[in-house]
Formats: structure tokens, sequence, C-alpha cells
């Protein structure tokens, strides 16, 4: 498998679903990332952890279903929140000034801790 | 430019009165474990104990014009950083063969040479640069810190005759070692600041309480004046046409040891550095060319920016240049007095081989940084990996290398100067058949990512490209290709200061914002995530173009400062 393909994997801590996500996030893949979390909060899921520590990089496709999953939550009064970003993909959220568009924690204990 | 954590006194700032005094004995007392190559290189000569002084008196007066000219800033000379000069290992093996064939005059007049020699490359570094990579000069300074780890364990046993013996040695080097340690790693301010010198103290008290400390090696029968000039009597020069090629590789291998240190001071400064400041290493290597021209005119040996000292400057977070003033006047003042070289010949081993040892760990890790910045393809990897022996050949291969013939012994006794020899050619052997254009055709209305990636990840460790730029590179052609319609091409052309992309497509030109377009708009229509594709490509490359040319096809230019 490419390393720099797209992973999923999901896991629970408490009342929180954490979904660890590796590889690169582009329009060839984020449609992938938007049916798992829309499988999600299908299935009951009120807080979401997106976990990027595993990321290279995300291109504005990426971005783009990352802003609609949040605000599909807040419609339903659930919650997605952003943890682990570093390197590049952090960057890129830096550059692109979309960190304030998302809730963002640090490491993910840090985020546990805080949800 | 952004400060660093853990940065206590930046470049430009001048620390509260005691601590620059307290810091500058501290870098004195380190750059003094310096004066033991001009010891090394005095008895080779077969110097007596009152001209040994004497040549270690003129070494210290050339450390404090040498640190002066180094770390000034101005617009003419100077690297602007704390980078004192140091007497430098590098110009040692050459030297005591120079001194072999003709005495110090002889080493004298070659190293006039030598600095001649950097001073006149000084104007021109950024056209040679191609010559002298940074992972070179990372691979000399990572052979400079492992010999000087090399150097610190061998002084930690010199002293040893028996098994004994080794034991207070060693029993001394570890205690001053541990203390240097635990100073800098779980200690604050002015502990961790001073840690070098708290551990040579405690040194020399191990050493005292081990009954080891004997001030009277060091003292020529008659005694010593408080006060006196370093007699010129050792002043002549010499010069001999078959050690200038030696000579010649060593002010090289020089050049790369300056680079790199001063580089490293440039990166302790800044959070955000990402490349050298050339005008900084060309005014830095004309001080340096200039300060061996006038150590060897006044008797002494080659000077080169000390490894150590900006090792020890990143160690304790106090790299202010007003240093390099205290420093010198330290330095110019213990000249002038002969117990303070003769204090430096009797200092004990033990206590030399902790300082050499505990900067060796900073040197190398900062040569390896420099080193795993680039991408390493294999002809790099060969570069790197073949130099990396052949610096190790002459410590463990004394036999085979006894027999290469004479003239090539300067170069071949150093592992330095082999290592450096070795990647210096081997660099530019392997530039045969790198292309600095590569093109790359597309699948037309198919974007295949891997290959994309592969191609610019192989192409960047050809050129020996940084990772972070081919990262930005490989996210910049991505970006574009995944909102433009039919893409045909992507060109990327190299040089060691500019990464270029051109992407060629089908279709109508992509908009590059100056605004971010606010969250609303990018979820609103996929006209959104476009205007934030552009914006994106603006904030990750240093420049961006996008022009439409003949045929209906449009060229995206990508770039990125190297």
């Amino acid at each position: 498998m490419n390393k720099t393909a797209l992973r999923m994997e999901d896991s629970h801590a408490g009342s929180v679903c954490i979904l660890s996500i590796g590889g690169r996030i582009d329009s060839a893949n984020a449609a992938d990332l938007l049916d798992r979390l829309n499988g999600l909060f299908s299935s009951g899921e009120k807080t979401i952890l997106l976990d990027f520590k595993e990321v290279l990089y995300l291109t504005s496709a990426a971005f783009r279903v990352l802003l609609v999953v949040t605000d599909e939550a807040e419609r339903n009064e659930a919650r997605v929140v952003l943890c682990g970003l570093a390197g590049q993909a952090r960057e890129l959220f830096e550059m692109g000034g979309l960190l304030e568009a998302f809730t963002v924690h640090g490491s993910r204990e840090d985020a546990l801790g805080r949800l | 430019m952004s400060r660093p954590p853990g940065l206590l006194y930046s470049v430009d700032e001048t620390p509260p009165r005691a601590v620059l005094i307290a810091a500058g004995l501290q870098q004195a007392a380190l750059m003094s474990t310096s004066l033991l190559y001009p010891i090394i290189l005095g008895r080779e000569a077969h110097l007596s104990p009152d001209r040994l002084l004497d040549f270690v008196s003129v070494s210290m007066l050339s450390l404090a014009i040498a640190t002066l000219l180094l770390c000034t800033k101005s617009r003419f000379i100077g690297s602007g950083y704390l980078c004192p000069g140091g007497c430098s290992q590098l110009y040692l093996g050459p030297s005591v063969s120079a001194a072999h064939i003709g005495g110090l005059p002889l080493v004298f007049g070659m190293t006039v040479v030598t600095g001649i020699l950097q001073t006149a490359i000084a104007p021109v570094l950024r056209r040679v640069r191609f010559l002298l990579p940074p992972e070179i000069a990372g691979l000399v300074i990572a052979v400079v810190g492992l010999f000087m780890a090399v150097l610190g364990v061998r002084y930690s046993l010199s002293e040893a005759t028996s098994s004994t013996v080794m034991s207070e040695d060693l029993a001394i080097a570890a205690v001053s070692l541990t203390t240097m340690v635990i100073l800098n790693v779980w200690t604050k301010g002015f502990l961790r600041m001073f840690c070098l010198l708290l551990g040579v103290a405690v040194g020399y008290g191990a050493s005292a309480a081990f009954g080891i400390l004997d001030f009277s090696t060091g003292m020529p029968s008659q005694g010593l004046p408080l006060l006196r000039l370093p007699s010129l009597e050792l002043l002549q020069w010499r010069f001999d046409a078959s050690l200038i090629a030696p000579f010649a590789i060593i002010a090289i291998a020089g050049i790369l040891n300056l680079t790199a240190n001063v580089s490293y001071a440039q990166r302790i400064n800044d959070a955000d550095w990402v490349r050298p400041n050339f005008s900084s290493l060309s005014r830095g290597l004309l001080a340096n060319g200039i300060a061996m021209v006038v150590s060897a005119t006044i008797g002494s040996m080659g000077i080169n920016t000390y490894s150590s000292s900006v090792g020890l400057s990143a160690a304790t977070g106090v790299t202010s240049r007003s240093l390099a003033y205290v420093i010198s006047i330290v330095f110019a003042l213990l000249s002038l007095m002969p117990a303070a070289a003769a204090l430096i010949t009797t200092i004990p081993a033990p206590v030399v081989g902790a300082a050499f040892f505990f900067a060796a760990a900073f040197v190398f890790a900062s040569g390896i940084q420099a080193i795993t910045a680039r991408l390493l393809d294999s002809r790099k990897i060969i570069v790197i990996g073949f130099s990396f022996a052949m610096a190790m050949l002459p410590n463990t291969s004394q036999d085979l290398l006894a027999h290469a013939p004479g003239l090539f012994h300067p170069i071949l006794e150093s592992g330095l100067v082999l290592g450096t020899v070795s990647a210096v050619l081997l660099n530019l052997l392997m530039r045969i058949g790198v292309r600095q254009r590569v093109t790359m055709k597309l699948e037309p209305g198919h974007v295949d990512r891997e290959t994309i990636e592969q191609f610019l990840s192989e192409q960047g460790g050809r050129w020996g490209a940084r990772r972070d730029i081919i990262s930005r590179a490989i996210f910049g052609v991505v970006q574009v290709l995944e909102v433009v319609d039919h893409g045909s091409e992507v060109e990327a052309s190299f040089d060691e200061f500019n990464l270029d992309i051109r992407i060629r497509y089908a279709g109508t030109p992509l908009l590059i914002p100056d605004r971010r377009p606010t969250p609303r708009e990018i979820v609103a229509s996929e006209d959104g995530e476009r205007l934030l594709a552009g914006y994106l490509l603006r904030q990750t490359a240093d420049r961006v173009n996008c022009k439409a040319s003949g045929g209906g096809t449009v060229e995206v230019q990508l770039h990125y400062d190297h």
C-alpha cells in the first residue's frame, strides 16, 4: 500500500469517537472521508475527534469536506474537533488561515482531556 | 526571523555585565582547549619549554585577533555572529608535516598561503557554492564532532600508564563530564549557562583530590615573569611548492568548516532559518583568511571558527556577539602572562577530555542535522557515505596509508582532510548526468498523485533539494492539478537557491486571490474550493503566477526559494 494513500481508523474513548487519519487527503479521496464521517454521525456519534497526526498534507478539496462536515455537525447538535496537527498539514491550516474555522487541540490526550 | 525557544541572549542582545563576563570567560576556557594544537605542533617541532610557552602565548594573541575579526558585524568583514576563532585541528596534520620538513617557519609560510587563498575565495563564495553544498559542510562538521569526541576519550585516558592511573583519569573525566551534562540538561539559568566552566572547575577539584594536578611540568627552569611580551624568536617564514596542494585542500576544508559553523550560529538565532546568509558567510570567510595571515605573520598556526564554541552557545543559549569582545580582551591579556600559557600546558588531560567530549555532542548533532535536512538520493548517499568512511580510514588503516607516496601524506594522515577531499571530488563526479531541468508528461484527464510524488521526490534527491521545499512543491502540483481541467505537463528546474515548477494545462486560468475565501464561500460551491486552492498556492509558494499562452494552454508557475 502506498504510504501516502488515505488511511482511516476509528476507535472510542468514552463517548468520544476518534477517527485517526493518515496519508494525504485530496480530491481523489475527500469523498471517502465525507462518507466515513457521515456514516459515523448516522450511527449516532455526537463528538468526533479527528486525529491528524499521520496526515501528510491536505488540499482545498479536503478543507471543503471538513468545513461541510463541521457545518453539518453544528446543525445536528454534534461536533467535530481536530487534534494532532503537525508538519506540513499544520502549515497548510495556518497558511490558509483556517485554524480558526475549526476547534483544534494539540495532542489527542490534550483533546480528550478537554472534551 | 523568529526567536527559537531556549535562546537566552540572541546575537544582537547584550547580556548584563556579570553574565557577559562569566559567559565570555566560559567561552575562553573552552577555546583554550584549542591551544592544545599549537602545543602538539610545538612539541613536534621540538621547541624548548621557553619557546613552547612563547608559541602558546602568540597563539592566544592570534585567537584574540581572529575572534574579533570573525565575530564583528560590518559591511566589509566579519560574520556578525558569535563564531570565535580557535586554533584548528584541520591544519594540524599538514602543519605537523610542514614542521617535520622545514620547522615552524615552513608552517607559518604555508599558513599565510592558505589564508591568502581563503581571502581570495571569499568574494566569489556564492559562485562556487555548488562545490560546497550544505550536506558536505554537514559531513565535515559531523566528522569534526566525531574526532573531537575521540580526542576527548584519548585525553581522558592519555595519562594512563597503569590500570590504577587509568581509573583515576577516567574518574576525573567522568565527574567533570557528568557535572556538565547534569547542569546542561536538568538545570536552568546560570547553572545551565556555565555548565562547561563549572564542569572544568569540578574536574580541576577532582584532579587535585587525586593528586595529579602538577603545575611545575610546564615551567621553564628559570621561572616565569608576571608579564612579558612573547618572544618573536620563532618568527621566520619559508615556503615549499610541494606543500601548496595539501594546504590548498585544507583551505577548502576550512571554508566548509566555517560555512557549517557560521550557518549553525545563524540557525540557533532564528527558528525560521532555512538557508545560509551568504553575505555573512563571505564576510566571515574574508575575516578568517585575514586572521590566518595575521596569525602566521605573528608566529602561530591556522585558525578557524571553533565548532565547540558555537556548540557551547547552542547548549547554553548565550549567543551574544558582545561575548567576542570579552573573549578577545581575555586572550590579549593572557598572551602577556607567561603563567597563563604554562597553566594551559598543565591543564589536566581528563578535564580537557571531558570538555571536548561534551562539546562534541552538539557539534556532531549539528552536522547530522545539516546532512539530513536534504533529500538524499544514491549520488548524495555515495558522496556522504564514502567520504565518511574515508574520514575514518587514517585512524583505522594506518599501515595501508603508510605505503602511499610521500606527497600524499599530508592529506592521508588527517581523516578530516581525507574526508573533505573525498567529499569535494565525489560531489563533482556525481554531478555528471544530473539534469537541472526535468519534464513529466501527464495522462489527459488523470492525476496520478503517486507518480507526481515519486517524480518530484526522486528528482529532489538527485538535486539534493531540501525535504520541506520538495514537500511544498508536491502539494503545489497536486493542488493545481486537482482543480484544473486537463493537466498535460509538469516541468521542474532547480539550482541551489531556486526550485521552479511550471504546470501546463488546457483550460481557463486559475484565480490566485490575495484574500482568503471565507468558510461560507468555500462551502457554498466548487468555485469557492478553487478560490481556496489559489489562495493556498499563493501562501505556500514564494511566488506564484498563472498566465494563458497561445492555443488555449495555461501555465501555472510556482517558485520556491531554496
